[in-house]
């Protein structure tokens, strides 16, 4: 990243910001499809249902692995932004409060991770 | 720049203290309380959201959340006003980051008035039929 055409410069700011992004827009297109999907039950419980199994399948349960990541990620930094915006003598803080972000991030994200695909690791590993 | 301490020229003949002109609080408009709004909204759906995932995919297995599960779960309205909650702050906060992306990326005119009509569109229809399926459902 060229140091002058970006806002942050190519620091870990720029990352931050740049991660918030992009979790943020995955998630909101996440969030329009999981109304749908929840919605069905409204239609009949067989097809809830029947839609929902699909959730169990190895690929969605990485998907959703993604998705723990990408909430846990901007939930954090969305909390670090807040901090920095409120208390401004924070803002001298933000570099380490962004890798405490995402210290927590993979903290939380990897045994999270390991659970939700526990079932698959216990039927295809162990 | 907002951080200059010399007013325009134009208009400030009347200003009784002109060099204080530019330090002015800006007026609360819409962008004031968008700005707020994502900040508060924020800090609710982190517990909303972290809970709603840990509830269905670390507590509960996510093939267990069945339609039986649903039935169960929203036989508390505790649970309904929960997940009303969400659908509706996770939706508003995720439109108004998406508004704000839109106008950083999209720049012709009428390309990001289609494109915000679209979503915009998309998500209250999604909003309408997400708030019936929460207050009409039947168990059985």
């Amino acid at each position: 990243m060229s140091p002058n055409s970006t806002v942050y410069r190519g620091k870990s700011g720029q990352w931050a910001f740049l991660f918030h992004r992009i979790s943020g827009f995955l998630i909101f297109f996440f969030l329009l499809l999981h109304i749908v999907d929840v919605s069905l039950i409204n239609v009949s419980h067989e097809l809830y249902d029947e839609v929902h199994e699909l959730y169990g399948n190895i690929l969605l349960r990485l998907f959703e692995c993604g998705l723990l990541f990408g909430l846990l990620y901007h939930s954090l930094n969305g909390l670090r932004i807040v901090l920095v915006d409120f208390f401004p003598e924070g803002v001298k803080d933000q570099r380490p409060l962004f890798w405490g972000v995402l210290f927590v991030t993979f903290a939380a994200g990897i045994p999270g991770s390991l659970v939700i695909l526990w079932p698959w690791i216990d039927g295809n590993l162990l | 720049m907002a951080t200059s301490t010399r007013p325009p020229s134009a208009g400030s003949t009347t200003e009784l203290r002109p060099d204080r002109t530019a330090r002015r609080r800006p007026k609360q408009n819409f962008e004031t309380w968008s700005w707020y709004f994502m900040r508060v909204s924020g800090l609710v759906l982190l517990f909303l959201a972290l809970l709603h995932f840990a509830v269905t995919h670390i507590i509960n297995d996510v093939v267990e959340t069945d339609a039986v599960f649903v039935e169960e779960r929203w036989d508390n309205p505790v649970w309904r006003i929960f997940d009303w909650t969400l659908l509706a702050l996770a939706l508003l906060h995720g439109l108004n980051g998406l508004r704000w992306i839109i106008d950083d990326y999209v720049r012709s005119p009428a390309k990001r008035a289609a494109v915000k009509a679209t979503i915009y569109t998309v998500s209250a229809v999604l909003f309408g039929y997400g708030t019936l399926v929460i207050v009409t459902f039947e168990a059985g």
